[in-house]
């Protein structure tokens, strides 16, 4: 990539020391509802031309030399100039100086012309020289790096939030250059990293005209989309994994082991690894305390984690466990520290997340602290570029003389420096020639493709004579067209995403199809959405459908404000006349209809739209509480009598089939108080009262005379677990796929509130307390050497299949499983008195041939003898041996395993444990 | 002061619930009989059974099963409910082979009986696991009845309905009456139910979503491709069983061009339009009553979820593949239509469930019995695909006057693309013209030629001129017909 660029800047030099050989290979300026709409040979329709030509009036911004009457500059709103108050505080003066000797070159596809493309390079050198000393007085660019986690996240957001709607993709291996693209060739030439994120956050700042319209990204958005368009620039990183495979019940000693992946990490999270169960992950990486003072560090995972500051132990969150979350607050000198987090994962859910606090801040990813070591890079940054004052003062009068002050606003001391070149009226200029011609001369060079030529030919033409009204629907798709608004949306058969663009447009919500993943249609739109709601949409951009990743950026009422009348008047005939109802719609008892209607037992609108921040119990569709703030209230009555006519193959089902309510017997069957009821209660907002249905309680189950019996997704069980509760308030959960008693815990049993309502995502984890963890892997194991290790493959792998189970008089289970030509029954029952149980779990064995050596894995962890077959196990949970049998405790520290030998006589064994805890 | 009038309607209408359903013109024909559902009886009927004693076997998503005496019964409000068995895995596959209830949860298929005799079984047997699951919501299993040779059918749906993190998901198998697996086709989506039709042969119906343009009733051929690749890596584990992994089909294609390229892809039978006919297919039965429900007997009804409905289903065979037409047969049922039975008396048993995923029908779940009332509705009966057209019979006499004039009909066609993407919009549209109508001389079907057919295209018919002798229009003029082959003859 490096290695690319310097030959580009070679032929860069190159075409500066030549500028006609350049010539030959120029890029017309690119406009891309031209390229679109207008480019094609074949059409050839007058008045397309002429719209074509007028088009380009604008968006090359002719009419600032060449002077046009009122009315025409308003209808073709021309694209001003970038404002250069500071233009040099976000580019770089060396690119400045390529970029005004010859634009098309520096930059193909530009729509700057060339002001001395007509001159000999002796005389042009010094004025472009002097320009730029000229602008080089604005600001002073700053050089920074980008880090590596910025540039990811830059490259996941530029490819998502709408930057492809106009841009060209940046992948690996690069995609094929659209016409329809704007080019942004190698932008590490122009900015730098503060130059660039500047720009993005506010790009109307610089280019009012909202041609590059505002997307509304915060500072970090705007820092990591600028870094990785600058991603040719040397990399910064400051933060590494190492990935592990394994099983462990615990962290394991990280420093024993080999990872079987490493790299550069973009945050502490397990985007890293490949797998979602048996890994282990260690983050090392530096941190920025920017001043001194009390930090909180805070660590979630499921299951264990540690942080690590300065090597020494900060938060301790090891085990196996749901979703657990220790904090700690730390006193922290400013300066570089080290940071290291590890973290592994069994199986089930699996989570990290670490955050920290600063002293009056707010919670942020403690990634956003990690820094790179070497930063800036070891590149040699290019020397810094000195003014020379009287160049700069000569460089001004060529700013004025020049013309560049009809194009472009350069405010010193708060007013504008005003041009004094002057050019004909528009209405007065041949057709030819000038800065139509085929070859530079004296007028400014654009480069003109000959469609271009031909179509600007016609519109000034045209602009001889009075221009006729043009049609409201007409000047509405212009102005669609002008602002590349059709890149993302279509109406009436005009624009719409790209084939070739399409992919990039995604949401999180793939079951809602193109509806979530494509911006809206604005086929009607005008008698959709209310003017005021367009307004501010216009001011502010939307993001109403969270799903969907793509933005309505902010275009500024000033340049598109025309659309709201425009669209209101060009869709009126579109406005069906909502029913006269004779209803109070403040009143209480409407809106609760209306609330009933909305919730489980009504249209269930709940089980697809969120109601603000609540979230459905099914899709996540745009929030119901968004409906009356952006729709008209006549569109809507109109709309729920028929969806699929509005959006073709919505998925929004149709409350009235037919024109007949499925709800007859509310508000009589009548479908428009129906919808106004709806509305309505809708109007109130996020104030509403929560739709019914939308927000369930607990459904505890709890065991009273008998054992109740769960088998569900559950937190530490697996995916076939059974839950078992008894009266006597112990529980377990068995593994019905791994065949393994795999916990056990006090007091209440579960909540199924999770799978039972919804969808039933997720996994439930126990309600009670002192949930113990029993060993993973299969409970048998024939040994062959008092050394080989315990199987740590799935049972399946390992000869067992699960049989059923065989329920008491009291609906309690004895498990059946079976492995090899054993057959197992294994069969827990609290026993005790009171308010003090523990479980008693007999294990039954019968095989005709009984494999030899078996031994039954009882505990894991840290083992402690008590006294004879009693041993306590990592301080948590006793457990009592019956039987002749010896137990063996093998291995040691946090690691040990309690086997016990299972010995058969005629045929049968078993195997007796107590669980104390 | 009207609007005062429309409280007092509210107030009273809607204390009881469960009602009758509201009269339908449907109603005169077949007959909506509701059972009356209670809060502390969550009755998400997944899968329904007849007993040998005849009681009823009802499966819920909570992973009970219930036991309705007297299921039949003309008043099913007095309906008495017990018990059976709970704490099973979404249940969505029930069936009896004396003296076993089998079930099939989410990750097994398990068999049950009571042998205390206490009326709720106590030993669950687990007879094959034989597929995975990785804790996602959407890894649906659900199976069928027993087929010719004793073996029960499970369709797996894709983890979180789009890939397949885990063996099996995505596929369908064969478990043998002693456990064994059979995989038996690949292409699976998301699946609403499995059912045979009067040869035995298995069907399944699949919904929108990638590579499936809208819903559709897709044949179980024993080793074919039925339409989605997410589920291909498992042909690795299949020992050859179906043979090898078929090339994997062109996103954005139609699917009677991928069909001629890829010969293990079995095309749907029957296309039901989105938003047309439902949007989400689910359970499927036949008539196999002969005549105790209706004039439809060896047809399939398939129900719809989203619209609360229960569709019509004829097939016929051409060139080897089952394709065929739907029509709208009932709507109006309690709530999602999920699970449906037909009873010894030709009735059809159906379960909803709107949990999720929302219905037309209001009820949160939901138990009814569709009864014929005897009376006939004038009904296409039969529509079949020829060389040049297609042929209609009726349920009843058709007036030859209005039969034989061809703006008695409107006919379109229309295809939908085969894409990885979400669902399909309705693409390459035409309008045919019919070019004569020839009316059989016993005045029960008709013969329309068609100018001109559209391979792979569902083939929309409105016969809304149509009149019976009687002078009736039609209770349901539209017909949706899959060609996804123009027979030779």
């Amino acid at each position: 990539m490096r290695r690319l660029c310097f030959f580009c800047a070679a032929i860069l030099a190159l075409a500066v020391a030549h500028p006609a050989a350049a010539r030959a290979v120029d890029q017309p300026p690119r406009v891309l509802g031209f390229e679109r709409f207008h480019a094609a040979e074949t059409d050839t329709a007058a008045g397309e031309l002429v719209a074509g030509g007028q088009l380009l009036l604008g968006e090359l911004n002719c009419t600032s030399c060449h002077a046009a009457d009122a009315s025409f500059a308003a209808a073709i709103q021309k694209k001003q100039a970038p404002v250069l108050d500071s233009v040099t505080s976000r580019v770089k003066p060396e690119y400045l100086l390529k970029f005004l000797a010859d634009p098309q070159a520096a930059k193909p596809s530009t729509t700057m012309p060339n002001v001395l493309a007509g001159m000999p390079e002796e005389e042009r050198r010094p004025i472009v020289d002097a320009l730029v000393h000229f602008l080089a007085t604005t600001g002073t660019v700053e050089h920074t790096n980008p880090m590596r986690q910025h540039v990811s996240r830059g490259e996941k957001l530029f490819h998502s939030i709408g930057c492809v709607a106009c841009h060209d993709p940046r992948t690996e291996p690069p995609a094929a250059a659209l016409a329809t693209s704007l080019p942004l060739g190698t932008p590490s030439r122009k900015y730098t990293l503060p130059g660039l994120t500047a720009f993005l956050a506010n790009p109307l700042a610089v280019r009012p005209s909202g041609r590059m319209p505002h997307l509304n990204l915060t500072p970090a958005d705007a820092r990591d989309i600028a870094s990785f368009l600058l991603n040719d620039l040397e990399i910064a990183s400051g933060l590494q994994y190492a990935y592990y495979e394994g099983t462990w019940d615990k962290l394991p000693d990280f420093s024993k082991l080999t990872p079987k992946a490493t790299g550069d990490a973009s945050a502490f999270d397990l985007s890293v690894s490949p797998r979602k169960e048996n890994f282990a992950l260690r983050f090392d990486g530096t941190i920025l305390i920017d001043k001194e003072g009390e930090y909180l560090f805070l660590i979630g995972s499921d299951d264990g984690s540690r942080l690590l500051i300065d090597d020494k132990v900060v938060i301790d969150n090891d085990g196996i466990h749901p979703f657990q979350q220790k904090r700690k607050k730390v006193k922290m000198t400013a300066g570089i520290h080290t940071v290291a987090v590890e973290y592994f994962e069994q199986g089930g859910e699996e989570v990290l997340q670490v955050d920290f606090e600063g002293p009056g801040a707010p919670q942020l990813p403690l990634a956003s602290l990690v820094v790179a070591t070497k930063s800036p890079g070891t590149a040699v940054l290019p020397e810094r570029f000195v003014v020379d004052a009287t160049l700069a003062s000569k460089g001004k009068d060529y700013f004025v003389s020049l013309g560049c002050a009809s194009c472009h606003t350069l405010r010193k001391d708060g007013a504008p420096i005003a041009s004094t070149k002057t050019a004909p009226d528009l209405a007065a200029l041949k057709a030819s020639g000038g800065c139509l011609a085929d070859a530079p001369s004296k007028s400014p060079w654009y480069a003109l493709g000959a469609r271009q030529r031909e179509a600007l030919a016609a519109a000034i033409g045209a602009a001889k004579v009075p221009a006729a009204d043009i049609a409201t629907d007409v000047s509405v798709a212009r102005m669609l067209v002008r602002f590349n608004c059709t890149a993302c949306h279509d109406r009436d058969k005009l624009g719409g995403v790209e084939e070739a663009r399409n992919v990039h447009f995604q949401s999180d919500m793939p079951e809602m199809g193109d509806e979530g993943r494509i911006p809206p249609t604005l086929t009607g739109v005008g008698a959709k959405l209310n003017p005021e709601w367009l307004k501010t949409v216009f001011a502010e951009g939307a993001k109403d459908r969270p799903y969907m990743f793509t933005r309505m950026p902010r275009f500024g009422v000033e340049n598109v404000g025309g659309l709201i009348e425009g669209l209101a008047a060009a869709d009126a005939a579109l406005i069906q006349a909502e029913p006269k109802l004779d209803i109070d719609s403040t009143d209480k008892r409407h809106k609760a209809v209306g609330r009933r209607l909305v919730g489980a037992q009504g249209f269930s609108c709940i089980k697809c739209h969120t109601f603000a921040d609540k979230r459905s119990t099914g899709i996540q569709a745009l929030s119901l509480t968004t409906m009356t703030k952006r729709l008209r209230r006549d569109w809507f009555h109109a709309y729920l009598k028929n969806p699929p006519g509005y959006r073709p193959g919505t998925r929004m089902p149709t409350p009235f089939p037919n024109g007949e309510t499925t709800l007859p017997d509310i508000l009589g069957g009548s479908v428009d108080l129906q919808t106004r009821a709806i509305w309505d209660y809708l109007a109130d907002g996020d104030q509403g009262i929560l739709p019914i249905g939308l927000v369930t309680g607990e459904i505890e189950l709890m065991a009273f005379d008998e054992a109740v019996l769960y088998r569900n997704f559950i937190e530490g069980a697996g995916t076939r677990a059974i839950g078992v509760g008894y009266p006597a308030k112990l529980n377990l959960a068995f593994d019905a796929n791994e065949m393994r008693l795999a916990m056990i815990w006090h007091g209440a049993f579960i909540d199924a509130a999770k799978h039972w309502t919804g969808r039933g995502a997720g996994w439930e984890k126990p309600l009670g307390d002192s949930v113990q963890q029993l060993p993973a892997g299969v409970p048998f194991a024939a040994l062959a050497s008092a050394n080989d290790p315990w199987p740590s493959t799935p049972a399946k792998e390992n000869g067992y299949r699960f049989r059923g189970y065989r329920l008491g008089d009291k609906r309690e289970p004895t498990f059946l499983y079976s492995f090899g030509n054993v057959a197992v029954s294994d069969y827990s029952r609290p026993v005790g008195e009171s308010e003090y149980f523990v479980f008693e779990r007999k294990l039954q064995l019968t095989a005709a041939d009984p494999p030899k050596n078996l031994q039954m894995r009882v505990a894991t962890g840290k083992i402690e003898p008590v006294k004879d077959n009693v041993y306590r196990i990592d301080d948590r949970l006793t457990v009592h041996l019956s039987g002749d049998a010896k137990a063996v405790i093998r291995g040691q520290g946090d690691t040990a395993e309690l086997l016990v030998p299972v010995t058969f006589t005629d045929g049968t064994a078993s195997v007796t444990i107590t669980y104390d805890w | 002061m009207k609007y005062a009038a429309c409280w007092l309607l509210l107030l009273v209408t809607t204390a009881p619930a469960f009602g009758q359903a509201k009269a339908d013109p449907e109603d005169e024909y077949y007959r909506l009989l509701r059972f009356p559902m209670n809060e502390q009886m969550v009755l998400e009927a997944g899968a329904l059974e007849l007993m040998p004693d005849g009681k009823l076997a009802v499966a819920t998503r909570r992973g009970d099963i219930y036991l309705v005496d007297e299921p039949l019964a003309e008043d099913p409000t007095s309906a008495n409910f017990s018990l059976y068995a709970s704490g099973l895995h979404e249940v969505l596959g029930l069936a009896w082979r004396a003296p076993w209830l089998y079930c099939v949860q989410r990750g097994e298929v398990t068999r049950m009986k009571d042998e205390d005799g206490d009326g709720r079984a106590d030993l669950f047997e687990t007879v094959s696991d034989g597929w995975e699951i990785n804790g996602d919501y959407h890894e649906y299993a659900f199976g069928s009845k027993f087929d010719r040779d004793g073996n029960l059918w499970v369709t797996l749906c894709l983890t979180g309905s789009f890939s397949s993190e885990v063996k099996y998901r995505g596929w369908c198998l064969r478990i043998t009456p002693d456990g064994k697996v059979i995989p038996t086709c690949s292409g699976i989506r998301s699946p609403g139910g499995v059912g045979m039709n009067d040869r035995g042969d298995m069907f399944y119906t699949d919904n929108q979503g990638p590579w499936n343009g809208t819903s559709a009733l897709k044949w179980l051929r024993p080793g074919k491709f039925v339409g989605h690749p997410g589920g291909f890596r498992w042909y690795d584990v299949t020992d050859g069983a179906i043979g090898p992994r078929p090339r994997e089909p062109q996103s954005g294609s139609r699917m009677m061009v991928e069909a001629k390229k890829i010969p293990e892809l079995e095309p749907p039978a029957v296309y039901f339009p989105y938003n047309k006919m439902g949007q989400s297919a689910s359970g499927i039965v036949c008539d196999l009553s002969d005549g105790k429900f209706g004039p439809f007997a060896n047809q399939l009804f398939v129900g719809d979820q989203t619209h609360s409905t229960v569709m019509r289903v004829f097939l016929e065979q051409v060139d080897g593949h089952y394709q065929g037409v739907c029509f709208p047969f009932r709507k109006g049922f309690g709530s999602g239509t999920l699970s449906l039975l037909q009873a010894s008396d030709g009735s059809l048993l159906v379960g909803g469930t709107n949990r999720g995923w929302g219905s037309r029908g209001s009820q949160p779940y939901s138990l009814d019995r569709l009864v014929w009332t005897g009376k006939k509705p004038f009904e296409i009966h039969e529509m079949r695909a020829k060389p040049d057209g297609f042929e209609l019979t009726f349920t009843e006499p058709i007036d030859p006057k209005t039969a034989a004039d061809p703006k008695s009909y409107s006919l379109n066609t229309y295809t939908y693309l085969y894409q990885a993407a979400y669902g399909s919009p309705e693409v390459d549209p035409t309008t045919p013209t019919i070019t004569k109508v020839n009316v059989a001389a016993d005045g029960r079907s008709v013969r329309l030629f068609v100018d001109k057919l559209q391979e792979g295209h569902v083939h929309e018919l409105a016969a809304e001129g149509i009149r019976s002798a009687t002078g009736q229009p039609l209770l349901h003029a539209q017909a949706y017909y899959t060609l996804n082959y123009i027979p030779k003859q």
